[in-house]
């Protein structure tokens, strides 16, 4: 009886002994990375203007920036991990990935999977169309054909502001709808803000242009949850360079749109 | 398998699905009037009709059998307005509908036109009819009965191929599936059930041409 009592007692010892190993091993990644001098940040290159593959096959995009910003500050080197949007946790979950930099907008559902540092970035979902449109506000949608692209954050917010009357018409990609609104097949268009200055440039003819914000979404860093450290450095990051004005400068050299005032976390 | 079914939120929006699938039957019979007009038209012009009238209906075929349906549409919904036409989503599925099966058509009339005896022609010529009274009152009747059942397949074909002008915006049957599926991430039993009725639909028609069959061409005939 001794003997087994003794033996649970050491198996138990071991046990804690582990759990503690595990639970610091997890606390220093920021040591670890400052160590290894790398950082692995995911890197999402099929989502203009946030990341894509640039003439010579390189990553580019806001997101793609950032990630090159934070290593610089840290000092060491840049390792990018190609993932598809739906591979961006995944990655950051199984240890592929230090952070998780791909525009991963802030939701509560996210957040019990992933830690959000604050926003660096804002993405809005706006209506726009011809100049010849009477839109000001989100009453002037009743009696309007409205297109817009299915299975995207504006299939969701847009119908929450129309009024009742307003006719809302989906198409399967952001091609189709973007030639919809140029061939005049709908009145207006709920897209990404950025898009607009896009349609505006491709069809200078057309004289498009952004009616009025319907909704906007913050996307942030995120870290896997536990590592403390890391987040708090992102953190920091993050505060300094709003008010220095380099994310501001990265988001807008990248999207062609004014960052809109960024929130705290 | 863990997957856990929700059929409820399908059927709590069933009315949805209803009148997408209303849109459907609609498309279906409309297209399949009007293009069974053109192909009548254009099967007489290609066997009996001058000859460069005959070389353009053989254009209009082979140009829409050897493309996609979904470029004709995008044809006529995104490239016509820019010549000055403008059609609706649900207008330029139909005039796509209608063109696409027009030239199926008028391709099976025509192989059931040529299946006639000559023999049956002549006698009309030495009847003294002329050329459109022997399409007519000759040639027509055995010539849509040899080729009904393959009529009635293509025309199917039509209706199931109907699902993809939910591309330009067109509210039918799988365009609600689509916009239900998103918005609920239910795909699974989304378009399970529209499967199902997408069926019921086809099966409904088949028993539609069946009746028209037995009225026309086999009713008081069997000898």
């Amino acid at each position: 009886m001794k003997f087994v009592t003794r033996l649970l007692a050491a198996a138990t010892a071991a046990c804690l002994l582990l759990g503690l190993g595990i639970g610091q091993a997890d606390a220093q990644v920021l040591d670890r990375i400052m160590k290894e001098k790398k950082i692995r940040i995911t890197a999402q290159v099929d989502s203009a203007p946030f990341g894509i593959l640039d003439k010579n096959n390189k990553p580019t995009g806001s997101e793609i920036e950032t990630a090159r910003q934070i290593a610089k500050d840290l000092g060491v080197e840049l390792e990018l991990v190609q993932v598809s949007g739906p591979q961006r946790i995944p990655a950051l979950l199984s240890d592929r990935a230090d952070l998780a930099i791909s525009s991963l907008s802030i939701t509560t559902d996210r957040a019990k999977t992933v830690w959000f540092a604050s926003p660096h970035g804002a993405l809005s979902i706006v209506i726009g169309g011809a100049k010849s449109v009477n839109i000001k506000s989100a009453a002037d949608l009743a009696g309007k054909k409205i297109g817009m692209t299915r299975a995207t954050l504006e299939e969701q917010e847009v119908p929450k502001i129309a009024p009742p009357g307003t006719n809302i018409v989906f198409f399967d990609e952001h091609a189709a709808t973007q030639q919809a609104l140029l061939t005049g097949q709908i009145d207006a268009i709920g897209c990404a803000a950025f898009l607009i200055n896009d349609l505006a440039k491709k069809a200078p003819d057309k004289g498009i242009e952004t009616k009025f914000t319907v909704a906007t979404a913050f996307y942030a860093v995120a870290v896997k949850p536990g590592n403390y450290d890391l987040l708090q450095w992102v953190n920091t990051w993050v505060f300094v360079n709003k008010l220095n004005g380099v994310l501001a400068k990265i988001y807008e050299q990248n999207t062609g749109v004014k960052l809109v005032d960024l929130p705290t976390l | 398998m863990t997957y856990v079914f929700q059929f409820g939120i399908v059927f709590d929006r069933f009315g949805e699905l209803l009148e997408g699938a209303w849109l459907t039957v609609q498309l279906a019979a409309m297209a399949l009037a009007l293009g069974m007009a053109v192909a009548l038209t254009c099967a007489y012009l290609r066997t009996a009709g001058p000859k460069p009238l005959r070389m353009l209906v053989v254009a209009y075929v082979e140009a829409v059998r050897n493309t996609p349906f979904l470029v004709q549409l995008y044809i006529v919904f995104f490239s016509l307005p820019q010549l000055g036409v403008r059609f609706e989503a649900n207008q330029a599925a139909l005039v796509a509908m209608v063109v696409n099966f027009g030239a199926y058509a008028t391709e099976i009339v025509r192989a059931g036109i040529q299946s006639v005896p000559v023999g049956q022609i002549e006698v009309g010529r030495a009847l003294g009819l002329k050329r459109f009274q022997i399409y007519r009152l000759i040639v027509l009747f055995p010539a849509i009965k040899a080729v009904f059942p393959a009529l009635a397949s293509q025309f199917v074909l039509l209706l199931l191929g109907s699902s993809v002008v939910a591309a330009i915006s067109a509210k039918e049957l799988t365009a609600i599936a689509n916009t239900l599926q998103s918005t609920t991430f239910r795909a699974f039993e989304v378009y399970i059930v529209v499967a199902a009725m997408y069926l019921a639909i086809a099966v409904g028609f088949r028993a539609f041409f069946a009746a028209v069959y037995w009225f026309v061409f086999a009713r008081g005939r069997e000898r």
